[in-house]
């Protein structure tokens, strides 16, 4: 048995010298394996402990929002002891009156300091928290530590108000998680690609729910390796993603915010190339964000009218050369009368689509080969007007 | 550091000695497996021992269903009470020993979410398996929690699925979902609870039930697992257990007055009804409510977190802060309320149909009314155990329970059809000062009429006579009723339910105040009579073999007239040697006895 290894019998009085510094690193060595050690509950592992320790650092953010899809709450990390707040950057932040809940229940003004869609990151600070805060300086993660690295496989926990469980002085969500994977988002959030397509981690359990962006992921430790994202869907398979941002690109972000230094990063805007083709579907004015895509007009002579689609056909899927290249074909629900356009001006004429519509209360497929449109000259590609600013 | 001064060779030892443990540690640390295989050991263990005490439980024609936990030998178990809804009250119950078991609906709390059903035992020897019930109120956020149960009616052998997470919060509060389902004080996990999962046990590591898995949040994603699921602290049923096994349909509380969160983030009353308790015992508009039976109240939410996990007519002490403007500081009070109802008492009793006799007092409250279903007929061997009545979930077992606790009460040696009379000393105490004044007395219970002389004045009621004034029922003037009260309590020593007009049922565990005062608390069994306009609380401990207290409220909405009777017993008839009375905040009197005699008519 190794653990009877540990019962030493006495040793004799060794010649007084003095005690190498071997020793003494090799003790400071073993200090980070005992401490482990101390590290393991004599409850079962439970984390309460360290669920406590955490839970001051964190903060219950209130905003816009509070319609289908967009909850008007989510999370965030405490960064500085004067009240600089770390979130992730979302349409909830788009408010003049941005409030905190502080762990201990006191409702705080906050401003937007910086926010970065490419980093997928905002700062927000609470109002006159220099003032407020001086005596009674709030917990925090200093960002200033070195993050510790994690690897796939690794335990975490993963803070947040999901769901607006709590409210003033109730304590955030705690979850547990193991990262799954560490690779690039290709997520999409609803029909909008997400501007973010940096490093995440991706986890185990389901973390990312209504309200949990911008909320913590701790080690085991307590320490802050990520901010948990928004609920976004895999664009391949339309799964939900549960993921969050590492920590470690964003202290320059931070650091630059908080001294009012940040300036925004140029964004590549999404490019839609007009090859020229025509079906002549003429859909109905694009008057609403999302104009459902209604047929207004079928184009005389032209390869819709020859498929037989008529006025007031509604456009629910359309089956298209696949983007890639790769002469396959992708099929796509279309929801708005902006995406019918975006995914069939890049088809070549000459390729072959199909298009379900629905008629009362049918649904019809065709098939029509796109014509070139008559009138059209290559020219520089037009770009794709500029995502709703928030 | 320093290597030139010697060091003494004692301490060097011990360096060499914790540098070599610590390698050691070390050793260990790294090489997790021990570590690991311990708790995985552990976990297996915990697994084995609660897993034969989950239920499978199926509607009679095994389409639908979900899951439960036995807590004793006898079969009684927990789950949903939205489990129980579409079985009936004959549900069918699985085990982990691949059997399946006749069962039936026993008590039903449908505010809570809670079911007690009892499953039928093949042989009358036959001991089932059960779990152990934890304390909930010591699970802390971050610990870890096992949940079993049946989801997705997988298992076809009824061997439940285990599944493994964390404790994601605690003292959660969930709004009501539909009718009255509302979720207080609950355990919020991120264990993965699916449907057929609802009505399933939560143990902690110890394999102690400390909660009955029913609600996931979900909003987008569709009605499975979203790592947001919610379990009912077993604290909160523990509340309710003496009403389930009763068979009641149980009813949670509410104080009958609404607090709103002010700046400071203090729970402050902005709205209080004047038929509560609450505003009888002195609660008004803008007092601060500190705390609820000991625990702290931060603001509105944990008021009402906190007085969910209450049944309805518990009593409770509140403390709350008022600023008093003749001293010009604030008081604190501590005061006893007894809790209203949530559910309308028409509902309750079944009485739907009846108008109620001022509807303009009704109408204020809008409560929901739980909605109306076909009901599903008794089946199988559980079918023996069932009798509807309405305001029961099951009424055969309201009767189990108050014959238990009758027979456990001694016998009065007085005949049920003589004249009762008693005789002895009061102690009348002043209403300013509190003195005590003595006077003789003499009462003449003979089960239909009441006399009482006490000192110079003689009081006389027969309590069933109709057309009786309330006033004349409270007689003597300040008892709150003395002499009613005394007729029931004859009633019940001498002809026990048979002196209830309307019935005498079980009414589960309450607690109660002897000297009126939250210190004095004690947990007594409650049966409750009804008998012509009164209404009667007695309270039991039939463990003790001791009748308690009784309560008689000669009108609704309005103070009991309470006895509180002492331990010690009159020799000859065990009679309680004394008997105190109590009106609203007020000790009335206590009578001595000091002589019972029966006298045939």
């Amino acid at each position: 048995m190794r653990n009877q290894v540990l019962i030493l019998p006495p040793a004799p009085p060794m010649p007084a010298r003095a005690a190498p510094g071997w020793m003494l690193v090799l003790a400071a060595c073993c200090w980070p394996a005992l401490t482990l050690v101390g590290q393991l509950d004599p409850q079962h592992g439970s984390f309460a402990r360290l669920v406590q320790e955490v839970q001051p650092k964190l903060v219950k953010i209130y905003g816009a929002g509070g319609y289908v899809g967009i909850t008007d709450y989510c999370s965030g990390v405490l960064v500085s002891p004067d009240g600089l707040i770390l979130t992730v950057y979302s349409p909830t932040l788009d408010s003049q009156e941005l409030r905190v809940h502080l762990y201990d229940g006191t409702r705080q003004e906050c401003d937007l300091l910086a926010a970065e869609p490419v980093l997928d990151a905002a700062l927000l600070k609470i109002r006159d928290g220099e003032k407020k805060f001086r005596d009674l300086p709030l917990a925090y993660f200093d960002l200033d530590r070195p993050t510790p690295k994690v690897q796939v496989g690794d335990w975490v926990l993963a803070f947040s108000n999901c769901f607006q469980i709590a409210t003033r002085e109730e304590p955030l969500s705690v979850q547990r998680s193991v990262i799954a994977a560490i690779t690039n988002l290709s997520a999409r959030r609803g029909i909008h690609e997400l501007p973010y397509q940096g490093t995440v981690y991706i986890l185990d359990g389901i973390t990312n729910n209504p309200g949990s962006h911008g909320g913590a992921l701790v080690t085991r430790r307590g320490e802050l390796i990520g901010l948990i994202g928004k609920e976004v869907r895999n664009t391949l398979t339309e799964t939900w993603v549960n993921y969050a941002i590492p920590i470690e690109p964003l202290r320059d972000f931070v650091s630059k915010a908080r001294s009012g230094n940040y300036k925004p990063l140029e964004r590549k805007k999404p490019i839609v190339e007009d090859r020229g083709g025509s079906t002549g579907i003429v859909l109905v004015p694009n008057l609403l964000e999302r104009t459902p895509p209604y047929i207004d007009e079928v184009l005389p002579g032209s390869p819709a009218e020859k498929a037989g689609l008529r006025p007031d056909d509604l456009i629910v899927l359309v089956r298209i050369p696949a983007r890639d290249g790769s002469g396959t074909y992708e099929e796509h629900v279309v929801q708005s009368v902006s995406q019918w356009r975006d995914l069939t001006l890049p088809i070549e004429p000459g390729a072959r689509i199909q298009v379900v519509v629905r008629r009362q209360q049918q649904l019809l497929r065709v098939e029509l080969e796109v014509e070139r449109r008559p009138d059209f000259r290559p020219k520089k590609p037009t770009g794709e007007k500029a995502p709703a600013k928030l | 550091m320093a290597s030139g001064k010697s060091v003494p060779p004692r301490c060097l030892y011990r360096v060499v000695w914790l540098t070599v443990t610590g390698l050691l540690f070390a050793f260990l640390a790294r090489a997790v497996e021990p570590q690991v295989l311990e708790e995985e050991a552990r976990r297996v263990a915990v697994i084995e021992k609660i897993t034969p005490s989950v239920v499978a439980v199926f509607d009679r024609q095994g389409r639908g269903g979900g899951s439960g936990v036995l807590i004793d030998e006898q079969g009684y178990a927990l789950t949903n009470f939205h489990v129980v809804q579409p079985t009936g009250p004959t549900p069918r119950c699985g085990l982990a020993d691949g059997q399946l078991y006749d069962a039936v609906v026993v008590g039903l709390d449908p505010v809570g979410d809670v079911a007690l059903i009892k499953l039928i035992p093949p042989r009358p020897d036959f001991r089932f398996p059960y779990a152990p019930l934890g304390d909930s109120d010591t699970v802390r956020a971050g610990d870890w929690s096992i949940a079993a149960g049946n989801p997705f009616l997988l298992a076809t052998d009824f061997r439940p699925t285990i599944t493994f997470g964390l404790v994601s919060g605690v003292h959660r509060y969930q709004y009501p979902s539909g009718t009255f389902l509302e979720y207080t004080d609950c355990i919020q996990i991120d264990t993965s609870i699916n449907p057929g999962n609802s009505g399933g046990p939560l143990f902690n590591l110890r394999g102690e039930v400390i909660g009955i898995n029913g609600r996931v949040s979900f909003e987008k994603r569709s009605r499975i697992n979203s790592g947001v699921g919610y379990a009912i602290s077993i604290n909160q049923i523990k509340n309710f257990l003496g009403h389930l096994r009763g068979g009641l349909l149980a009813d949670h509380a509410t104080l009958g007055a609404a607090a709103r969160t002010d700046e400071q983030g203090r729970a402050v009353v902005f709205d209080i009804l004047e038929r509560s308790d609450a505003y009888r015992r002195g609660l008004r508009v803008g007092d601060t409510i500190l705390a609820l039976n000991g625990r702290p109240i931060g603001n509105a939410n944990q008021l009402k977190n906190v007085l969910g996990i209450f049944p309805k007519g518990w009593r409770i002490p509140v403390l709350y802060e008022r600023f008093d403007m003749e001293q010009n500081r604030t008081v604190r009070r501590e005061i006893l309320v007894r809790l209203m109802g949530l559910i309308p008492r028409e509902v309750v009793e079944g009485r739907e149909e009846e108008k109620p006799q001022k509807p303009e007092e009704k109408a204020p409250e809008k409560k929901p009314t739980p909605p109306v279903r076909k009901p599903i007929q008794p089946e199988g061997e559980g079918a023996k155990y069932y009798v509807a009545r309405p305001g029961f979930g099951n009424y055969y077992f309201n009767e189990l329970e108050r014959r238990r606790v009758v027979s456990a009460l001694p016998r009065v040696p007085l005949d049920a059809r003589a004249v009762w009379l008693l005789h002895g000393e009061a102690d009348l105490y002043d209403e300013i000062t509190g003195k005590p004044v003595r006077h003789p007395f003499t009462a003449r219970l003979d089960g239909r009429t009441v006399r009482l002389r006490l000192g110079s004045l003689q009081y006389e009621l027969e309590p069933l006579r109709v057309g009786e004034a309330v006033a004349n029922l409270r007689q003597p003037p300040g008892s709150g009723g003395l002499l009613v009260a005394l007729h029931y309590w004859r009633a019940f020593l001498a002809e026990q339910e048979k002196g209830f007009e309307q019935g005498l049922y079980y009414l589960g565990y309450e607690p109660f105040y002897p000297d009126g005062t939250s210190q004095s608390r004690m947990w007594t069994e409650v049966l409750y009579g009804k008998s012509g306009p009164f209404e009667i609380k007695i309270f039991c401990q039939p463990e003790r073999k001791h009748l308690g207290g009784l309560e008689c409220y000669p009108e609704e909405d309005a103070d009991p007239c309470e006895l509180i009777f002492s331990p010690e017993a009159e020799a000859k008839t065990g009679l309680p040697a004394r008997i105190e009375v109590r009106f609203g905040d007020r000790r009335w009197a206590t009578l001595h006895l000091h002589k019972c005699e029966a006298e045939m008519p």
